[in-house]
């Protein structure tokens, strides 16, 4: 899966907007949205909302984890547990490059929210690459992956898919006559 | 996203190997150190040392993987296959000791391929063969995984010089994964770019189209 595919479905998050305009109701598949009504917030998904943002028809409200404090109270948890702690949104880090680059106007303390989001981030792939190294060494055959991220998985994904299949390959050596004979076809 | 102008085959690293994969081809072109257990009549011209028309029984030569597999079977003994030093017991011994200060490159460069490999040809150390095998894969696997994703924008040929070509190619699949994740990261995924197929396409004149 590429990033940007895994971008494209944390735009379907909802986050709240301020519209300076007024329009009805509006129909879509997904869903309805609306009405929009001048300075009284919406619920409208990430994707809409930065596309009005960018023609300054609205206002973006920061989700409420987007707090420095908060933020703050998160990096010392994650830090301190050894375990993956629960995230404020399973697309904390697309969320916050989308919204800090096309909104950071609306964000207060944008800067250091970045750097809060990416120190989070930086513990959880250390912790990640921990659990990995753990989890190919003890030969496990199974793994949980609680409160980890699409965006998480997806960049250590591939490399840990061919080295569990090569380990297993390696493992199936172990018992004779396991796969003698055995061709895949291409 | 990476487009090749072909789908390349991975390796079959355990005791098959597939058909299409151009590591395996290398693989199966490894000498073995064999010797015969009867009498190859003719051939003696292929053993340039000696000018006797047969190859005798009992003498030691190298082939190559492909054809000892063909050549050999447990019932008819036509040859015997001797280990690779790299799989005897003292180098065994090393890896099991510290696998990660071994330069597997220059041991093989296909360690893992030709291990398991040997286990066609019976012999009473194969056990312990694939269990080396394994364990030096598990050892060096903390190393591999964390170079190849923290490289970044440096220059990776000393991390991979003593990497075995099946870890090479983990390397790589890491390193695919780090460089779309910063390429996202800067912005740099929004943008579109040509295809490598385009790329690669050479200029055609007009003539080389026209019939």
């Amino acid at each position: 899966m590429d990033p940007s595919e895994v971008e494209f479905l944390a735009e379907k998050e909802m986050v709240k907007i301020i519209p300076n305009f007024s329009l009805d109701k509006i129909y879509l598949i997904g869903g309805d949205l609306g009405p929009f009504n001048p300075g009284l917030p919406v619920d409208v998904p990430v994707w809409l909302a930065l596309n009005l943002k960018q023609r300054q028809k609205c206002r973006i409200v920061p989700p409420e984890w987007m707090d420095v404090e908060k933020l703050e109270e998160i990096r010392e948890l994650e830090r301190k547990e050894d375990a993956f702690t629960a995230v404020p949104s399973p697309y904390y880090m697309e969320l916050t490059k989308l919204l800090l680059n096309h909104a950071s106007d609306n964000i207060p303390k944008a800067d250091e929210i970045r750097t809060l989001v990416k120190d989070i981030w930086d513990t959880r792939i250390a912790k990640l690459r921990c659990s990995a190294d753990s989890f190919i060494s003890q030969q496990e055959a199974h793994a949980q992956l609680d409160n980890l991220t699409l965006m998480e998985i997806n960049t250590i994904r591939s490399f840990l898919l061919d080295s569990l299949n090569c380990m297993y390959k390696l493992r199936s050596n172990l018992l004779p006559g396991s796969n003698k004979g055995q061709f895949t076809d291409y | 996203m990476d487009t090749q102008s072909y789908v390349s085959v991975p390796p079959g690293v355990g005791m098959g190997e597939n058909f299409l994969s151009l590591d395996d081809i290398l693989l199966c072109h490894e000498r073995l150190p064999i010797r015969t257990e009867c009498i190859f009549p003719r051939l003696g011209f292929l053993e340039k040392s000696s000018d006797m028309q047969d190859i005798p029984e009992g003498s030691k030569m190298e082939l190559p993987l492909w054809l000892c597999k063909g050549l050999y079977e447990r019932k008819k003994r036509v040859l015997s296959v001797e280990l690779p030093k790299v799989y005897r017991e003292g180098w065994r011994t090393v890896f099991n000791a510290d696998p990660k200060v071994v330069d597997l490159h220059k041991m093989g460069p296909y360690y893992y391929g030709l291990g398991s490999q040997m286990l066609h040809f019976e012999s009473p150390e194969n056990p312990d063969i694939a269990q080396t095998l394994l364990q030096t894969f598990i050892g060096r696997f903390r190393r591999t995984m964390d170079s190849s994703q923290n490289a970044y924008n440096e220059d990776t040929s000393v991390l991979v010089e003593r990497l075995d070509c099946l870890e090479k190619a983990l390397f790589r699949s890491g390193q695919t994964g780090l460089h779309s994740f910063q390429n996202w990261e800067k912005g740099q995924a929004s943008q579109l770019t040509a295809s490598n197929l385009v790329l690669n396409y050479r200029k055609r004149k007009i003539t080389d189209v026209l019939p």
